[in-house]
Protein backbone atom coordinates (compact mmCIF):
# COMPACT_ATOMS: atom_id res chain seq x y z
CA UNK A 1 0.00 0.00 0.00
CA UNK A 2 1.44 3.28 -1.25
CA UNK A 3 2.45 5.74 2.05
CA UNK A 4 0.12 8.38 3.16
CA UNK A 5 0.88 11.75 1.57
CA UNK A 6 1.32 13.57 5.30
CA UNK A 7 4.20 11.05 6.54
CA UNK A 8 3.66 11.18 10.17
CA UNK A 9 0.21 9.32 9.77
CA UNK A 10 2.00 6.36 8.90
CA UNK A 11 4.14 6.36 11.87
CA UNK A 12 1.29 6.77 13.88
CA UNK A 13 -0.05 3.85 12.26
CA UNK A 14 3.10 2.00 12.58
CA UNK A 15 3.28 3.11 16.47
CA UNK A 16 -0.50 1.63 17.23
CA UNK A 17 0.63 -1.80 14.94
CA UNK A 18 4.57 -1.95 16.67
CA UNK A 19 2.55 -1.56 20.55
CA UNK A 20 -0.25 -4.22 20.02
CA UNK A 21 3.15 -6.55 18.71
CA UNK A 22 4.60 -5.74 22.07
CA UNK A 23 1.41 -6.57 23.94
CA UNK A 24 0.89 -9.70 22.31
CA UNK A 25 4.31 -11.20 22.80
CA UNK A 26 3.99 -9.94 26.54
CA UNK A 27 0.47 -11.62 26.79
CA UNK A 28 1.94 -14.74 25.12
CA UNK A 29 4.64 -15.31 28.15
CA UNK A 30 2.42 -14.65 30.32
CA UNK A 31 0.13 -17.69 29.39
CA UNK A 32 3.09 -19.46 28.69
CA UNK A 33 4.37 -18.87 32.17
CA UNK A 34 1.26 -19.31 34.04
CA UNK A 35 0.57 -22.95 32.79
CA UNK A 36 4.10 -23.74 33.56
CA UNK A 37 4.10 -22.37 37.17
CA UNK A 38 0.97 -24.35 37.49
CA UNK A 39 2.82 -27.74 36.06
CA UNK A 40 5.77 -26.92 37.66
CA UNK A 41 4.18 -25.67 41.04
CA UNK A 42 6.85 -22.88 40.59
CA UNK A 43 5.64 -19.89 42.53
CA UNK A 44 8.71 -17.54 41.42
CA UNK A 45 7.57 -18.21 37.65
CA UNK A 46 3.72 -17.47 38.70
CA UNK A 47 4.73 -14.27 40.90
CA UNK A 48 6.80 -13.26 37.69
CA UNK A 49 3.52 -13.40 35.41
CA UNK A 50 2.04 -11.38 38.16
CA UNK A 51 4.29 -8.28 37.62
CA UNK A 52 4.23 -8.32 34.39
CA UNK A 53 0.73 -7.86 33.82
CA UNK A 54 1.66 -4.39 34.72
CA UNK A 55 3.45 -3.31 31.49
CA UNK A 56 0.70 -5.05 29.59
CA UNK A 57 -2.26 -2.35 31.42
CA UNK A 58 0.32 0.35 30.55
CA UNK A 59 0.37 -0.59 26.62
CA UNK A 60 -3.15 -0.81 26.61
CA UNK A 61 -4.10 2.51 27.86
CA UNK A 62 -1.19 3.83 25.71
CA UNK A 63 -2.80 2.27 22.51
CA UNK A 64 -6.14 3.61 23.60
CA UNK A 65 -5.26 6.91 24.33
CA UNK A 66 -3.21 7.51 20.67
CA UNK A 67 -6.12 5.80 18.65
CA UNK A 68 -8.32 8.25 19.97
CA UNK A 69 -5.92 11.16 19.29
CA UNK A 70 -5.52 9.78 15.78
CA UNK A 71 -9.10 9.53 15.33
CA UNK A 72 -9.54 12.92 16.15
CA UNK A 73 -6.25 14.55 14.24
CA UNK A 74 -6.16 12.49 10.92
CA UNK A 75 -10.72 11.06 11.02
CA UNK A 76 -9.23 8.07 9.19
CA UNK A 77 -11.19 6.78 6.20
CA UNK A 78 -11.60 2.71 5.36
CA UNK A 79 -8.74 0.52 5.80
CA UNK A 80 -7.03 3.48 8.55
CA UNK A 81 -10.12 3.44 10.53
CA UNK A 82 -10.90 -0.10 10.68
CA UNK A 83 -6.69 -0.17 11.41
CA UNK A 84 -7.11 2.19 14.19
CA UNK A 85 -10.20 0.67 15.57
CA UNK A 86 -9.06 -3.41 15.32
CA UNK A 87 -5.79 -2.27 17.44
CA UNK A 88 -8.46 -0.72 20.43
CA UNK A 89 -10.38 -3.85 19.97
CA UNK A 90 -7.15 -5.98 20.18
CA UNK A 91 -5.25 -4.32 22.87
CA UNK A 92 -8.81 -4.80 24.90
CA UNK A 93 -8.06 -8.49 24.54
CA UNK A 94 -4.63 -8.70 24.92
CA UNK A 95 -5.35 -6.60 28.39
CA UNK A 96 -7.81 -9.25 29.59
CA UNK A 97 -5.57 -11.94 28.50
CA UNK A 98 -3.11 -10.96 31.07
CA UNK A 99 -5.31 -10.92 33.38
CA UNK A 100 -6.97 -13.79 33.01
CA UNK A 101 -2.99 -15.23 32.74
CA UNK A 102 -2.77 -13.51 35.83
CA UNK A 103 -4.90 -14.35 37.86
CA UNK A 104 -3.42 -18.51 36.99
CA UNK A 105 -0.16 -17.07 38.33
CA UNK A 106 -2.49 -16.38 42.30
CA UNK A 107 -4.30 -18.89 41.56
CA UNK A 108 -0.52 -21.05 41.69
CA UNK A 109 0.61 -19.10 44.15
CA UNK A 110 -2.33 -19.68 46.56
CA UNK A 111 -2.28 -23.90 45.79
CA UNK A 112 1.22 -24.18 46.09
CA UNK A 113 1.49 -25.83 49.42
CA UNK A 114 -1.60 -28.35 48.75
CA UNK A 115 -1.96 -31.75 47.84
CA UNK A 116 -1.97 -32.21 43.78
CA UNK A 117 -3.12 -35.16 41.67
CA UNK A 118 -0.82 -34.45 39.29
CA UNK A 119 -3.35 -36.25 36.55
CA UNK A 120 -6.07 -33.39 37.28
CA UNK A 121 -3.67 -30.87 36.17
CA UNK A 122 -2.29 -32.70 33.37
CA UNK A 123 -5.43 -32.05 31.45
CA UNK A 124 -5.51 -28.23 32.27
CA UNK A 125 -2.28 -28.36 31.17
CA UNK A 126 -3.95 -30.23 27.46
CA UNK A 127 -5.86 -27.37 27.36
CA UNK A 128 -3.55 -24.91 28.08
CA UNK A 129 -1.41 -25.92 25.35
CA UNK A 130 -3.81 -25.68 22.69
CA UNK A 131 -4.52 -22.17 23.94
CA UNK A 132 -1.69 -21.12 23.45
CA UNK A 133 -1.10 -22.22 20.14
CA UNK A 134 -4.82 -20.27 19.35
CA UNK A 135 -2.83 -17.45 20.80
CA UNK A 136 0.34 -17.68 18.73
CA UNK A 137 -1.48 -18.85 15.69
CA UNK A 138 -3.87 -15.37 15.65
CA UNK A 139 -1.07 -12.88 16.65
CA UNK A 140 0.53 -14.18 13.53
CA UNK A 141 -2.52 -13.93 11.71
CA UNK A 142 -2.78 -10.25 12.94
CA UNK A 143 0.95 -9.39 11.85
CA UNK A 144 0.09 -10.89 8.63
CA UNK A 145 -3.43 -9.84 8.07
CA UNK A 146 -4.14 -13.36 7.24
CA UNK A 147 -7.83 -13.73 7.53
CA UNK A 148 -8.00 -17.84 6.77
CA UNK A 149 -5.78 -18.07 9.35
CA UNK A 150 -7.85 -16.04 11.53
CA UNK A 151 -10.43 -18.26 10.08
CA UNK A 152 -8.96 -21.46 11.37
CA UNK A 153 -8.35 -20.06 15.05
CA UNK A 154 -11.75 -19.06 15.26
CA UNK A 155 -13.25 -22.42 13.91
CA UNK A 156 -10.95 -24.76 16.51
CA UNK A 157 -12.21 -22.95 20.00
CA UNK A 158 -15.13 -25.81 19.83
CA UNK A 159 -12.37 -27.73 20.66
CA UNK A 160 -11.31 -26.34 23.85
CA UNK A 161 -14.46 -25.43 24.84
CA UNK A 162 -15.42 -29.78 24.70
CA UNK A 163 -12.18 -29.98 26.35
CA UNK A 164 -13.06 -27.44 29.22
CA UNK A 165 -16.42 -29.26 29.82
CA UNK A 166 -14.80 -32.26 30.08
CA UNK A 167 -12.43 -31.00 33.32
CA UNK A 168 -15.09 -29.39 34.66
CA UNK A 169 -17.06 -32.80 34.84
CA UNK A 170 -13.76 -34.49 36.25
CA UNK A 171 -12.73 -31.89 38.40
CA UNK A 172 -16.21 -32.01 40.17
CA UNK A 173 -15.86 -35.83 40.35
CA UNK A 174 -12.88 -35.40 42.27
CA UNK A 175 -14.44 -33.08 44.93
CA UNK A 176 -17.01 -36.11 45.55
CA UNK A 177 -14.37 -38.37 45.66
CA UNK A 178 -12.43 -36.73 48.41
CA UNK A 179 -13.49 -33.83 50.16
CA UNK A 180 -9.92 -32.58 50.60
CA UNK A 181 -9.70 -32.08 47.16
CA UNK A 182 -11.94 -29.62 46.94
CA UNK A 183 -9.93 -26.39 47.92
CA UNK A 184 -7.47 -27.81 44.82
CA UNK A 185 -10.20 -28.55 42.20
CA UNK A 186 -11.86 -25.63 42.77
CA UNK A 187 -8.59 -23.75 41.87
CA UNK A 188 -8.37 -25.47 39.33
CA UNK A 189 -11.67 -25.18 37.64
CA UNK A 190 -11.22 -21.91 38.06
CA UNK A 191 -7.52 -21.79 36.39
CA UNK A 192 -9.53 -24.13 33.29
CA UNK A 193 -12.15 -21.77 33.23
CA UNK A 194 -9.61 -18.82 32.61
CA UNK A 195 -7.91 -20.45 30.04
CA UNK A 196 -10.90 -20.85 28.39
CA UNK A 197 -11.92 -17.27 28.18
CA UNK A 198 -8.61 -17.15 26.71
CA UNK A 199 -9.33 -18.93 24.18
CA UNK A 200 -12.67 -16.70 23.88
CA UNK A 201 -10.49 -13.77 23.73
CA UNK A 202 -8.57 -15.13 20.81
CA UNK A 203 -11.54 -15.92 18.75
CA UNK A 204 -12.39 -12.19 19.20
CA UNK A 205 -9.29 -11.36 18.10
CA UNK A 206 -9.69 -13.59 14.91
CA UNK A 207 -13.08 -11.80 14.34
CA UNK A 208 -11.14 -8.12 14.44
CA UNK A 209 -8.81 -9.79 11.79
CA UNK A 210 -11.61 -10.17 9.92
CA UNK A 211 -13.02 -7.11 10.18
CA UNK A 212 -9.93 -5.41 9.70
CA UNK A 213 -9.10 -7.36 6.18
CA UNK A 214 -12.80 -7.30 4.59
CA UNK A 215 -14.41 -4.60 6.37
CA UNK A 216 -16.93 -7.11 6.90
CA UNK A 217 -18.43 -7.94 10.28
CA UNK A 218 -19.86 -11.34 9.21
CA UNK A 219 -17.48 -13.16 11.26
CA UNK A 220 -19.00 -11.59 14.53
CA UNK A 221 -22.43 -11.72 13.14
CA UNK A 222 -22.17 -15.75 12.98
CA UNK A 223 -22.16 -18.63 15.27
CA UNK A 224 -19.47 -19.72 16.03
CA UNK A 225 -19.40 -23.90 17.16
CA UNK A 226 -19.75 -23.94 20.68
CA UNK A 227 -19.09 -26.67 22.75
CA UNK A 228 -19.10 -25.45 26.28
CA UNK A 229 -22.41 -27.27 27.98
CA UNK A 230 -20.66 -26.94 31.38
CA UNK A 231 -23.51 -23.84 31.93
CA UNK A 232 -25.73 -27.37 32.05
CA UNK A 233 -23.73 -29.78 33.63
CA UNK A 234 -24.02 -31.33 36.86
CA UNK A 235 -22.70 -34.36 38.47
CA UNK A 236 -25.15 -36.19 41.14
CA UNK A 237 -23.52 -37.29 44.70
CA UNK A 238 -24.40 -40.91 44.73
CA UNK A 239 -26.50 -40.53 48.65
CA UNK A 240 -25.86 -43.21 51.14
CA UNK A 241 -29.53 -44.98 51.15
CA UNK A 242 -30.98 -43.99 48.04
CA UNK A 243 -31.08 -47.10 46.35
CA UNK A 244 -31.14 -47.50 42.23
CA UNK A 245 -34.82 -47.83 42.42
CA UNK A 246 -35.63 -45.20 45.18
CA UNK B 1 -27.34 -7.58 5.86
CA UNK B 2 -25.23 -7.69 2.59
CA UNK B 3 -21.82 -9.50 4.27
CA UNK B 4 -20.77 -9.31 0.81
CA UNK B 5 -20.69 -5.55 0.53
CA UNK B 6 -19.31 -5.19 4.51
CA UNK B 7 -22.39 -3.30 5.18
CA UNK B 8 -23.79 -4.49 8.28
CA UNK B 9 -27.19 -4.05 9.81
CA UNK B 10 -25.52 -0.78 12.07
CA UNK B 11 -24.79 0.71 9.00
CA UNK B 12 -27.15 1.01 7.25
CA UNK B 13 -29.70 2.78 10.06
CA UNK B 14 -30.73 6.56 10.58
CA UNK B 15 -30.72 9.24 8.40
CA UNK B 16 -27.44 7.72 6.83
CA UNK B 17 -29.42 5.02 5.08
CA UNK B 18 -28.72 4.82 1.26
CA UNK B 19 -31.99 3.73 -0.24
CA UNK B 20 -31.13 2.03 -3.32
CA UNK B 21 -34.78 1.41 -4.10
CA UNK B 22 -35.41 5.30 -4.31
CA UNK B 23 -36.30 6.10 -8.17
CA UNK B 24 -33.18 7.78 -10.08
CA UNK B 25 -34.04 11.32 -10.77
CA UNK B 26 -31.00 12.01 -13.37
CA UNK B 27 -29.80 8.98 -15.75
CA UNK B 28 -26.45 9.77 -16.85
CA UNK B 29 -25.49 7.57 -19.61
CA UNK B 30 -22.36 6.93 -21.58
CA UNK B 31 -21.34 10.95 -21.07
CA UNK B 32 -18.68 12.42 -22.61
CA UNK B 33 -17.64 15.95 -21.93
CA UNK B 34 -14.97 18.14 -23.95
CA UNK B 35 -13.58 21.65 -23.22
CA UNK B 36 -12.23 21.90 -27.00
CA UNK B 37 -10.04 18.98 -27.50
CA UNK B 38 -9.00 17.78 -24.42
CA UNK B 39 -11.73 14.62 -23.59
CA UNK B 40 -13.23 15.82 -19.43
CA UNK B 41 -15.51 13.03 -19.14
CA UNK B 42 -15.25 9.44 -20.40
CA UNK B 43 -17.98 7.39 -20.42
CA UNK B 44 -19.62 8.49 -17.44
CA UNK B 45 -22.64 6.26 -16.37
CA UNK B 46 -24.27 7.10 -13.05
CA UNK B 47 -27.38 7.08 -11.54
CA UNK B 48 -28.86 9.91 -9.43
CA UNK B 49 -31.61 8.58 -6.43
CA UNK B 50 -34.65 10.70 -5.68
CA UNK B 51 -34.65 12.64 -2.19
CA UNK B 52 -31.22 10.86 -1.56
CA UNK B 53 -27.91 13.61 -1.26
CA UNK B 54 -25.02 12.19 -3.92
CA UNK B 55 -21.42 13.10 -2.79
CA UNK B 56 -19.50 14.10 -5.97
CA UNK B 57 -15.27 12.97 -4.92
CA UNK B 58 -12.01 13.36 -6.29
CA UNK B 59 -9.13 15.26 -6.82
CA UNK B 60 -9.08 18.83 -8.32
CA UNK B 61 -9.54 18.47 -12.32
CA UNK B 62 -10.81 14.57 -11.73
CA UNK B 63 -14.08 15.95 -13.45
CA UNK B 64 -16.83 16.26 -10.57
CA UNK B 65 -17.27 19.78 -11.60
CA UNK B 66 -17.68 19.33 -14.73
CA UNK B 67 -20.57 16.46 -14.45
CA UNK B 68 -22.17 18.71 -11.86
CA UNK B 69 -22.32 22.01 -14.30
CA UNK B 70 -23.70 19.44 -17.80
CA UNK B 71 -26.85 18.51 -15.66
CA UNK B 72 -28.25 22.08 -16.46
CA UNK B 73 -25.84 22.85 -19.22
CA UNK B 74 -23.92 26.10 -17.54
CA UNK B 75 -21.23 24.26 -19.56
CA UNK B 76 -23.15 26.15 -22.90
CA UNK B 77 -22.33 29.53 -22.26
CA UNK B 78 -18.78 28.61 -23.30
CA UNK B 79 -18.43 28.22 -27.13
CA UNK B 80 -16.03 24.97 -27.50
CA UNK B 81 -17.25 23.28 -24.56
CA UNK B 82 -19.62 20.29 -25.44
CA UNK B 83 -21.55 17.24 -24.07
CA UNK B 84 -22.42 13.67 -25.43
CA UNK B 85 -24.37 10.61 -24.37
CA UNK B 86 -27.41 11.38 -22.31
CA UNK B 87 -28.29 12.91 -19.33
CA UNK B 88 -32.16 11.84 -18.66
CA UNK B 89 -34.13 14.07 -16.18
CA UNK B 90 -37.34 11.73 -15.35
CA UNK B 91 -36.68 10.16 -18.67
CA UNK B 92 -36.19 13.08 -20.72
CA UNK B 93 -33.02 14.02 -22.29
CA UNK B 94 -31.58 17.39 -20.85
CA UNK B 95 -28.95 17.57 -23.93
CA UNK B 96 -31.17 17.14 -26.63
CA UNK B 97 -31.31 20.70 -28.38
CA UNK B 98 -34.97 20.88 -27.84
CA UNK B 99 -34.87 21.81 -24.35
CA UNK B 100 -35.52 25.18 -22.93
CA UNK B 101 -32.42 26.31 -20.87
CA UNK B 102 -34.23 28.13 -18.82
CA UNK B 103 -36.79 25.84 -18.02
CA UNK B 104 -33.88 23.20 -17.35
CA UNK B 105 -32.27 25.77 -14.89
CA UNK B 106 -35.64 25.95 -12.75
CA UNK B 107 -35.51 22.56 -12.28
CA UNK B 108 -32.00 21.83 -11.45
CA UNK B 109 -31.02 25.05 -9.05
CA UNK B 110 -27.60 25.52 -8.27
CA UNK B 111 -25.94 26.71 -5.11
CA UNK B 112 -21.81 27.77 -6.17
CA UNK B 113 -18.55 27.78 -4.26
CA UNK B 114 -18.64 31.74 -3.58
CA UNK B 115 -22.10 32.92 -2.49
CA UNK B 116 -23.00 34.98 -5.10
CA UNK B 117 -26.34 37.51 -4.05
CA UNK B 118 -27.50 40.21 -6.75
CA UNK B 119 -26.50 43.42 -5.34
CA UNK B 120 -30.32 43.86 -4.32
CA UNK B 121 -32.44 43.82 -1.08
CA UNK B 122 -32.88 40.08 0.46
CA UNK B 123 -36.06 40.03 -0.36
CA UNK B 124 -35.69 41.09 -4.44
CA UNK B 125 -32.97 38.49 -3.83
CA UNK B 126 -35.07 35.54 -3.29
CA UNK B 127 -38.09 36.72 -5.55
CA UNK B 128 -35.60 37.67 -8.54
CA UNK B 129 -36.68 34.03 -10.60
CA UNK B 130 -40.14 34.11 -9.50
CA UNK B 131 -40.87 37.62 -11.07
CA UNK B 132 -39.08 36.41 -13.73
CA UNK B 133 -40.45 33.17 -14.65
CA UNK B 134 -44.04 33.45 -12.64
CA UNK B 135 -46.46 36.27 -12.36
CA UNK B 136 -47.48 35.96 -9.08
CA UNK B 137 -49.63 38.20 -6.75
CA UNK B 138 -47.34 40.50 -4.53
CA UNK B 139 -49.08 38.65 -1.08
CA UNK B 140 -48.29 35.45 -3.02
CA UNK B 141 -44.73 36.78 -3.95
CA UNK B 142 -44.91 37.62 -0.02
CA UNK B 143 -45.47 33.85 0.92
CA UNK B 144 -42.65 32.35 -1.78
CA UNK B 145 -40.09 34.36 -0.04
CA UNK B 146 -40.90 33.35 3.46
CA UNK B 147 -41.28 29.96 2.82
CA UNK B 148 -37.95 29.94 0.76
CA UNK B 149 -35.91 31.75 3.10
CA UNK B 150 -37.46 29.61 6.22
CA UNK B 151 -36.61 26.51 3.85
CA UNK B 152 -32.49 27.94 3.73
CA UNK B 153 -32.98 28.45 7.87
CA UNK B 154 -32.60 31.97 7.37
CA UNK B 155 -35.51 33.54 7.92
CA UNK B 156 -35.51 34.25 11.35
CA UNK B 157 -32.36 35.99 10.83
CA UNK B 158 -33.50 38.48 8.06
CA UNK B 159 -37.51 38.66 8.92
CA UNK B 160 -36.74 42.58 10.05
CA UNK B 161 -34.33 43.60 7.16
CA UNK B 162 -36.02 42.25 4.09
CA UNK B 163 -35.46 45.38 2.23
CA UNK B 164 -31.92 45.49 3.25
CA UNK B 165 -28.88 44.40 0.60
CA UNK B 166 -27.97 40.87 0.31
CA UNK B 167 -24.56 41.66 0.52
CA UNK B 168 -24.35 43.04 3.84
CA UNK B 169 -24.73 39.68 5.31
CA UNK B 170 -22.19 37.21 6.50
CA UNK B 171 -20.58 34.77 4.23
CA UNK B 172 -22.64 31.82 5.74
CA UNK B 173 -25.54 33.83 5.33
CA UNK B 174 -25.01 35.13 2.31
CA UNK B 175 -24.64 31.27 0.91
CA UNK B 176 -28.02 30.29 2.45
CA UNK B 177 -29.91 33.49 0.76
CA UNK B 178 -28.55 31.86 -2.60
CA UNK B 179 -29.79 28.66 -1.11
CA UNK B 180 -33.75 30.34 -0.67
CA UNK B 181 -33.38 31.95 -4.29
CA UNK B 182 -32.84 28.35 -5.93
CA UNK B 183 -35.66 26.71 -3.56
CA UNK B 184 -37.42 29.79 -4.63
CA UNK B 185 -37.92 28.66 -8.10
CA UNK B 186 -39.30 25.02 -6.46
CA UNK B 187 -36.73 22.49 -8.63
CA UNK B 188 -36.46 19.33 -8.49
CA UNK B 189 -32.62 18.61 -8.05
CA UNK B 190 -30.19 21.27 -6.66
CA UNK B 191 -26.50 20.81 -7.23
CA UNK B 192 -24.24 22.30 -5.28
CA UNK B 193 -20.73 22.79 -5.86
CA UNK B 194 -18.44 23.05 -2.94
CA UNK B 195 -20.96 25.53 -0.76
CA UNK B 196 -18.83 25.43 2.19
CA UNK B 197 -15.09 25.47 1.16
CA UNK B 198 -15.73 29.28 1.89
CA UNK B 199 -16.74 29.17 5.37
CA UNK B 200 -16.44 29.52 8.79
CA UNK B 201 -16.64 25.42 10.56
CA UNK B 202 -20.34 27.07 12.17
CA UNK B 203 -21.70 28.04 8.64
CA UNK B 204 -20.78 25.24 7.34
CA UNK B 205 -22.73 23.36 9.88
CA UNK B 206 -25.75 24.93 9.00
CA UNK B 207 -25.44 23.97 5.48
CA UNK B 208 -24.96 20.68 6.24
CA UNK B 209 -27.47 20.45 8.36
CA UNK B 210 -29.87 22.70 6.02
CA UNK B 211 -28.87 19.78 2.86
CA UNK B 212 -30.83 17.17 5.61
CA UNK B 213 -33.39 19.15 5.52
CA UNK B 214 -33.24 20.08 1.95
CA UNK B 215 -33.48 16.40 1.03
CA UNK B 216 -37.02 15.31 2.13
CA UNK B 217 -38.07 17.21 -1.03
CA UNK B 218 -35.00 17.96 -3.32
CA UNK B 219 -32.93 15.36 -5.15
CA UNK B 220 -29.24 16.57 -4.06
CA UNK B 221 -25.74 16.27 -5.73
CA UNK B 222 -23.06 18.12 -4.28
CA UNK B 223 -19.48 18.61 -5.20
CA UNK B 224 -16.95 18.02 -2.10
CA UNK B 225 -12.92 18.19 -1.42
CA UNK B 226 -13.57 17.44 2.07
CA UNK B 227 -13.92 14.21 2.52
CA UNK B 228 -15.50 14.11 6.34
CA UNK B 229 -18.32 16.93 4.32
CA UNK B 230 -19.46 14.01 2.02
CA UNK B 231 -19.34 10.81 4.66
CA UNK B 232 -21.13 12.97 7.48
CA UNK B 233 -24.12 14.30 4.56
CA UNK B 234 -24.32 12.00 1.51
CA UNK B 235 -26.23 8.43 0.97
CA UNK B 236 -24.11 7.72 -1.94
CA UNK B 237 -20.57 8.88 -3.54
CA UNK B 238 -19.22 8.66 -6.63
CA UNK B 239 -15.47 9.04 -6.72
CA UNK B 240 -13.68 10.42 -9.75
CA UNK B 241 -10.38 10.23 -11.19
CA UNK B 242 -8.83 12.00 -14.70
CA UNK B 243 -12.48 12.50 -16.27
CA UNK B 244 -13.77 8.52 -15.10
CA UNK B 245 -15.94 8.06 -12.46
CA UNK B 246 -14.47 4.68 -11.13
CA UNK B 247 -16.37 3.65 -8.42
CA UNK B 248 -20.10 4.85 -7.01
CA UNK B 249 -21.66 3.50 -4.09
CA UNK B 250 -23.65 3.76 -0.72
CA UNK B 251 -21.38 6.46 0.93
CA UNK B 252 -20.97 4.04 3.71
CA UNK B 253 -19.51 1.52 2.08
CA UNK B 254 -17.28 3.49 0.25
CA UNK B 255 -15.83 5.29 3.22
CA UNK B 256 -15.38 1.99 5.59
CA UNK B 257 -15.04 -0.41 2.93
CA UNK B 258 -14.20 0.69 -0.71
CA UNK B 259 -13.97 -1.90 -3.50
CA UNK B 260 -11.89 0.07 -6.04
CA UNK B 261 -8.00 0.27 -4.83
CA UNK B 262 -7.82 4.14 -6.53
CA UNK B 263 -10.75 4.87 -4.31
CA UNK B 264 -9.28 3.96 -0.89
CA UNK B 265 -6.20 5.42 -1.82
CA UNK B 266 -7.96 8.76 -2.06
CA UNK B 267 -10.17 8.76 1.02
CA UNK B 268 -7.64 7.97 3.22
CA UNK B 269 -5.08 10.65 1.48
CA UNK B 270 -2.03 8.00 0.02
CA UNK B 271 -3.02 9.33 -3.26
CA UNK B 272 0.25 10.30 -4.81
Amino acid sequence: MPDHIVSSYDTDLEDLRRSISEMGGIAEKMMTDASNALVRRDVPLAQAVIAADRRLDTLQREIEERAILLIARRQPMAIDLRETISAIRVSNDLERIGDLAKNVAKRVVAIAEQIQPQKIVIGVQHMSDLVQEQLKDVLDAYGSRDTKAALDVWERDGAIDALYNSLFRELLTYMMEDPRNISFCTHLLFCAKNIERIGDHTTNIAETIHYLVTGANSLAESDRPKNDASNYATVDLPLPGLGAGA
Amino acid sequence: MNAANGITSAQLTGRHKADENAPVRIAVKDLNFYYGSFHGLKSVNLDFHDRQVTALIGPSGCGKSTLLRTFNRIYSLYPDQRAEGQILLDGQNVLDAKVDLNELRSRIGMVFQKPTPFPMSIYDNVAFGLRLYEKLPKADLDVRVEESLRKAALWDEVKDKLKQSGMGLSGGQQQRLCIARTVAQRPEVILFDEPTSALDPISTGRIEELIEQLRSEFTIVIVTHNMQQAARISQFTAFMYLGELVEFGPTTRIFMNPEKRQTQDYITGRFG
